[in-house]
């Protein structure tokens, strides 16, 4: 007949605990190493396979490149459509090279969608931007390779 | 000049006297409804592992403030289909009863704001009654199923459960011998207890009553959300919709005023000062309606009713006449 | 009467359809009644999504109800046919967005039967506990909500805390919080990082705890009873006609779960038992939720016991996958009913034609038989407890 009063000191015993409240934006949420946020371009190696266009689910990257002195394809422009991608991941997965990657940027709201056209520039400081903030996390074989190239 | 509960308040400085009270009463309700309305919000939040405000002033102190600002500078729309004359009067017609019923609650032993009125719990339970013709008509003359739909589940619901809670009122009266609320809480405090110990069945009904009356869960139908949308209030907008939130809170404040008064001994109490007795009472009542908010479910229209009507009006029938006969062959 | 028309026209109610919905006199000459047309949704805090409910009313009884879907159609199943079945994955995150990772796995192991492919035990394993957890997500939400629907805000908030626990989890080993895109057809993208395995461990002792506290707050409450006790009961066979499946079946007594009849995965080599409900009603479908939660945590913990210690998680699987021609169906124990995708193929790296059996769809067909001749107070109820989810209702 007072099953509600079991109900009612559930309740209670809440009143006391410890919330669980993040206080974003004061306090940014940590993001684990896998989190797949906006991503981050390294020009220098890319090779302009464009793998990563032709496994994109929703087509949202653009790319082109041109041959330099040595025959070897450089990177010209790199856009990502931020409109229609769906951060899926699948182009890191199939690029050799690892230039194209997952950062843990994350606030993309933004007022006009000229905004969310991301180019080449834009993501290498995201790149950037990741490395001063995990600088634990970039492999040091990974710096190197940029230092080579 | 204060003296005007025994004199004629009508003459000189007791007029004045009584415009002061008023505006001071006035003040005290807003101000207790500013603070409920953050103390809901706070203990609700922290029963629900949040922290509730916290953003505007320290603890959040100024969060209700903001709101009725927000609440005070928004565009004032009248639906256009809206009966025009009948949707500004209604949150009018809502209000002010509520403010009115303040006026015979016993703050403390002694101080100058309450009225002396013989008929207190009468006065009461009458002008509370007037607030339903509000809601009513707010529902009606927005033009909205949804509204329509809760100002008419308000209307039965507060009409069916002003009766339980009259009656469990009248176990006390029975037992005070009188319906000046100052009277009942000198009779308390002379007979030795609290009321709510000899009428423990009256103050159950009295406390379901009053939850229902106040459309608070588990009775909140005339606002169910996740049903109604909003309920009769789902058109207004702005201060409008103010003032129907202010006309809800203050009678939660009432209500608790007139339980702590004619159950818990108003403002009697040993060592502390009379009127802080009588706001931990008050409190005491505000926050078990939280602590329901925080854990029902909302019970169904048809069963509000047969439960008003089949188990509270014979529990407080009874009440009544047990109390009744108990007090005939004692005396 | 003209109002009345003015109005259906407006809710866009069809020319054929009109005579229907016009309003008609009660047989009683004295007593004059008319029928309301009530629009409830597309937008309405309890229809979970953009879902509309047309419901014809008179008085507080419902004489009719008609669910108008498609307002969250994203052509899913035409998209497929213009992407590589890796490509897919993705979109299937979209369907049942509150059962991502069951999602993935419904179109990888239909495409893993056609292609007959061997995957590799600790994907398996990785596999199941992610998809229990998943599970487990899902039906708190579920709870959180329909109490939420019936009038109750704290359980909302509560399971919010576990489901953020789960969430956190998954976040860590795929990097995702809601689309997971964890699957991969052959195994599982990323093996579970350090210290995974471990915090899922510890999870399962402080969600059986949080279990007994939802059966102490809400079972018990009378308030709840009243509103679910032989709310919405349906027998067995009238489940069965519909092809309802999961929940909304067994809570008729049916015992029929995938994993049990049809096992997939290795699903047999758990022990769990199939919780099925007597009545049929709101109640049993909200208990068997709660029920369900506890055979997910069983499995959970025998899964940790027996995974082993390392191992490849993606099995030898064709750089480019091609179907053979032919057509394969199967489907999953998903956390609504039966998920089931079917393939058509003609032999190329794209499917030619893709079907999803989305449970949500077939479940909310019983919603207008359900609702006719209830009162309107039930309608919330009855709804919430079909448990839909329109990202996959509409697809």
């Amino acid at each position: 007949m007072f099953g509600f009063l079991k109900g009612l000191g559930v309740t209670l015993s809440q009143l006391p605990r410890k919330k669980v409240t993040l206080q974003y934006p004061d306090v940014m949420p940590e993001w684990p190493e896998r989190f797949r946020g906006v991503h981050r371009f390294i020009p220098e190696l890319c090779i302009v396979c464009n793998q990563c266009a032709r496994i994109c689910p929703t087509s949202c990257i653009s790319l082109s490149g041109t041959r330099d002195e040595n025959k070897k394809l450089r990177i010209d422009t790199y856009d990502i459509n931020f409109d229609i991608c769906i951060l899926c991941d699948l182009c890191t997965e199939v690029c050799p090279t690892e230039s194209i990657l997952m950062s843990d940027t994350f606030e993309l709201a933004s007022y006009s969608r000229d905004d969310l056209y991301l180019d080449m520039h834009w993501l290498y400081e995201n790149e950037l931007r990741y490395e001063r903030a995990h600088p634990d996390r970039v492999a040091p074989a990974q710096l190197e390779k940029a230092g080579e190239a | 000049m204060w003296d005007w509960q025994n004199a004629s308040p009508l003459t000189g400085l007791n007029f004045v006297a009584m415009v002061v009270g008023a505006v001071v009463v006035l003040a005290i309700g807003l101000g207790v409804v500013t603070y409920t309305i953050y103390a809901e919000r706070k203990v609700i939040g922290w029963m629900q592992g949040r922290i509730g405000p916290n953003r505007v002033g320290p603890f959040g102190l100024l969060q209700s403030i903001a709101d009725i600002v927000k609440l005070l500078i928004k565009e004032d729309v009248v639906p256009e289909r809206a009966d025009r004359v009948l949707f500004l009067l209604a949150p009018v017609i809502a209000f002010i009863p509520s403010f009115m019923v303040l006026a015979v609650i016993p703050f403390s032993a002694r101080h100058p704001f309450t009225a002396n009125l013989a008929v207190g719990a009468l006065y009461y339970i009458a002008l509370s009654a007037i607030t339903i013709h509000g809601v009513m008509l707010g529902g009606w003359a927005s033009n909205n199923k949804y509204a329509l739909i809760g100002g008419m589940r308000s209307a039965a619901q507060m009409l069916s459960y002003e009766v339980p809670l009259g009656l469990s009122l009248v176990g006390v009266i029975l037992m005070a011998g009188s319906l000046n609320l100052n009277d009942i809480v000198e009779a308390q405090a002379r007979s030795g207890w609290w009321y709510i110990v000899p009428q423990f069945l009256g103050f159950c009904v009295f406390l379901v009553a009053a939850t229902a009356e106040l459309n608070r869960t588990p009775f909140d139908l005339p606002e169910a959300e996740s049903e109604l949308v909003a309920g009769y209030h789902v058109e207004y907008t702005g201060f409008r919709f103010a003032f129907f939130m202010l006309t809800e809170y203050l009678y939660l404040f009432a209500m608790g005023g007139l339980m702590a008064t004619l159950f818990l001994g108003g403002w009697t109490g040993p060592w502390l000062p009379g009127w802080l007795w009588f706001a931990i009472k008050v409190f005491a009542f505000i926050f078990f309606q939280f602590w329901l908010r925080a854990t029902m479910p909302r019970i169904r229209v048809d069963q509000l009713m047969s439960f008003s009507w089949k188990v509270l009006l014979p529990l407080a029938l009874l009440n009544l006449v047990v109390t009744a006969v108990l007090k005939a062959f004692l005396s | 009467m003209a109002q009345t028309e003015e109005t259906l026209e407006r809710l866009g109610v069809p020319a054929d359809k009109l005579e229907h919905h016009r309003l008609r006199l009660d047989d009683d000459p004295d007593v004059r009644t008319e029928e309301m047309l009530l629009n409830v949704g597309p937008q309405h805090p309890s229809t979970h999504g953009v879902f509309r409910l047309l419901v014809k009313i008179r008085g507080e009884t419902i004489l009719d109800a008609e669910p108008v879907i498609g307002y969250l159609h994203r052509g899913t199943e035409k998209l497929a046919e213009d992407l590589q079945y890796t490509q897919i994955i993705p979109y299937t995150d979209r369907l049942d967005y509150l059962a991502a990772m069951l999602n993935n796995y419904a179109l990888c192991h239909t495409v893993e039967e056609a292609l007959g492919l061997e995957i590799p035990e600790r994907a398996e394993y990785l596999r199941v506990i992610v998809m229990e957890l998943q599970r487990i997500a899902s039906h708190l939400l579920f709870i959180g909500t329909y109490l939420l629907d019936l009038g109750a805000m704290s359980p909302f908030l509560y399971v919010f805390q576990e489901r953020e626990r789960i969430v956190q989890m998954f976040n860590k080993i795929c990097g995702a919080r809601l689309t997971y895109n964890y699957m991969r057809i052959g195994g599982v993208k990323w093996d579970a990082p350090p210290g995974w395995l471990d915090e899922v461990r510890a999870f399962v002792p402080f969600m059986k705890e949080r279990i007994k506290m939802y059966d102490d707050l809400i079972t018990g409450n009378e308030i709840f009873l009243n509103r679910t006790r032989g709310i919405g009961q349906y027998d067995t066979e009238t489940a069965l006609k519909y092809g309802l499946s999961g929940i909304n079946l067994r809570c008729t007594g049916f015992a029929w779960d995938l994993r049990r009849k049809k096992p997939y995965s290795i699903y047999d080599r758990f022990e769990f038992d199939i919780p099925v409900g007597t009545r049929g009603d709101c109640f049993d479908r909200y208990y068997l939720h709660l029920l369900e939660m506890q055979q997910s945590l069983r499995i959970v913990e025998q899964a940790l016991d027996q995974i082993p210690d390392s191992g490849p998680v993606l099995g030898k699987v064709p750089k480019l996958i091609r179907v053979p021609k032919g057509e394969y169906y199967s489907g999953i124990e998903g956390a609504r009913g039966e998920l089931g995708f079917y393939i058509v193929s003609d032999g190329k790296d794209k499917p030619y034609r893709l079907k999803i059996r989305k449970p949500s769809f077939v479940n909310l067909q019983l919603l207008p038989e359900l609702l006719r001749g209830q009162n309107i107070a039930n309608l919330i109820a009855i709804l919430g407890a079909v448990d839909i989810v329109l990202g996959e209702v509409d697809a």
